[in-house]
C-alpha cells in the first residue's frame, strides 16, 4: 500500500510505515488517506510498528499532529511497541519528535 | 477597538531595515502552495549570512522557514479575501516577523479566544494537553496546535493585534513572530 503525491510518498513494508519529502498538510482531513494506512497496520495486531521518518524532510504542524493522533491510537494497545525513527540532520524531527514520547512514553524513539 | 494578545514587545519596528512581501489575492490566486515558496524563498534569503557554518545555515534556513510557513499557513487558511503583507527582519539575536491580513468578525472572535486559552501558561505543557485534547475532539477546527508548536518547539515568541480594517464587517489582524537565532557552530 502507498500514498504518493507530487510532494511525498507514504509506504508500508510489513508493519514499518516509511515517510519520504515533505509533506505539509492543509487539515487532518487532508492527512486522511495517512491517517488510514497507518490504522491498517495497527489493526493487523503486529508486535511492533515502526515509523520510518528519515527521509521526511518537512512536516508541518497537522502532519506533527497526525503523528501524534497515531501515537495516542498506538498507546491503546499495550502490546503493540510502537518505534520512531528519525534523524537528529532533520531540525524539526529533533524539535517536535521528543513530544511523541511525552504523549506515549512507552514510545522508543531512535534518532541517529 | 483594538485588542493585543501573547508578548507586546516584539512588534516590529519601522526604524529597522525590513524586507516586505505583498501576495496579491487576485493576480496569485492564493494557494496553498504559495505557503511553502515563499517561506522556502524567506528562509533561503535570511540563512544566506551562515553560510559558512553548514549545521548553522541548515538550523538558521529550517527554523525560519517552518515559522514563515505556519503564519503565511494560517494567513492562507483563515483570512477574508484580500491580500496577505509580509514583513521580516533580522539582527544578530533574532529572526522578526510579522504577517498581516484581513480576517471576517466571526473568525477574528474564534481566534481571541483560543488565543486566550494557548498564551497563558508554560507552551510545552498547552502543547501537550492541547494535542490530547484535539485527538479526543476531532471536530475542532482550529486547534491552535501550530503556534503552540512554534513557542514550545522553537522558541517562538509570539503577538497578534486585532484592529479595525478598512471595511466595517472586517479585522485587521497583525501576527508577530520572534525566534532567537543562536549560532553555535564557528
Amino acid at each position: 500500500m502507498e500514498i504518493k503525491t507530487d510532494d511525498y510518498r507514504v509506504w508500508i513494508e510489513g508493519s514499518d510505515i516509511f515517510f519520504d519529502g515533505a509533506m505539509r498538510l492543509a487539515s487532518s482531513e487532508a492527512g486522511a488517506p495517512v491517517m488510514a494506512l497507518a490504522n491498517s497496520v495497527l489493526s493487523s495486531n503486529p508486535s511492533i510498528i515502526t515509523l520510518n521518518l528519515k527521509d521526511l524532510h518537512f512536516l508541518n504542524s497537522s502532519g506533527i499532529n497526525l503523528l501524534a493522533k497515531f501515537t495516542i491510537e498506538v498507546r491503546k494497545h499495550p502490546e503493540v511497541r510502537l518505534v520512531v525513527r528519525g534523524t537528529p540532520d532533520i531540525p524539526w524531527q529533533s524539535k517536535s519528535l521528543p513530544n511523541l514520547k511525552k504523549l506515549h512514553p512507552a514510545l522508543v524513539l531512535l534518532m541517529n | 477597538m483594538t485588542a493585543l494578545f501573547g508578548t507586546p514587545d516584539i512588534a516590529i519596528g519601522m526604524k529597522e531595515s525590513v524586507s516586505r512581501l505583498r501576495l496579491f489575492d487576485g493576480p496569485l490566486d492564493l494557494s496553498w502552495r504559495h505557503c511553502a515558496t515563499t517561506s522556502d524563498f524567506i528562509a533561503d534569503l535570511f540563512a544566506l549570512r551562515f553560510q559558512s557554518s553548514r549545521n548553522d545555515y541548515m538550523e538558521v534556513r529550517h527554523s525560519i522557514g517552518y515559522v514563515v510557513n505556519e503564519l503565511i499557513e494560517n494567513a492562507v487558511k483563515f483570512r477574508a479575501p484580500g491580500e496577505i503583507v509580509i514583513e521580516a527582519s533580522m539582527d544578530s539575536e533574532c529572526f522578526k516577523l510579522k504577517v498581516s491580513n484581513d480576517v471576517d468578525n466571526e473568525n477574528a472572535s474564534e481566534f481571541q479566544s483560543l488565543l486566550a486559552d494557548i498564551t497563558v501558561g508554560d507552551p510545552k505543557d498547552l502543547l501537550i494537553q492541547r494535542i490530547e485534547a484535539n485527538a479526543a475532539n476531532p471536530d475542532v477546527a482550529r486547534s491552535g496546535l501550530g503556534l503552540l508548536t512554534l513557542m514550545s518547539d522553537y522558541g517562538a515568541r509570539l503577538a497578534w493585534i486585532f484592529s479595525p480594517a478598512d471595511e466595517s464587517d472586517r479585522i485587521y489582524l497583525e501576527t508577530y513572530a520572534s525566534i532567537p537565532i543562536a549560532q553555535t557552530h564557528n
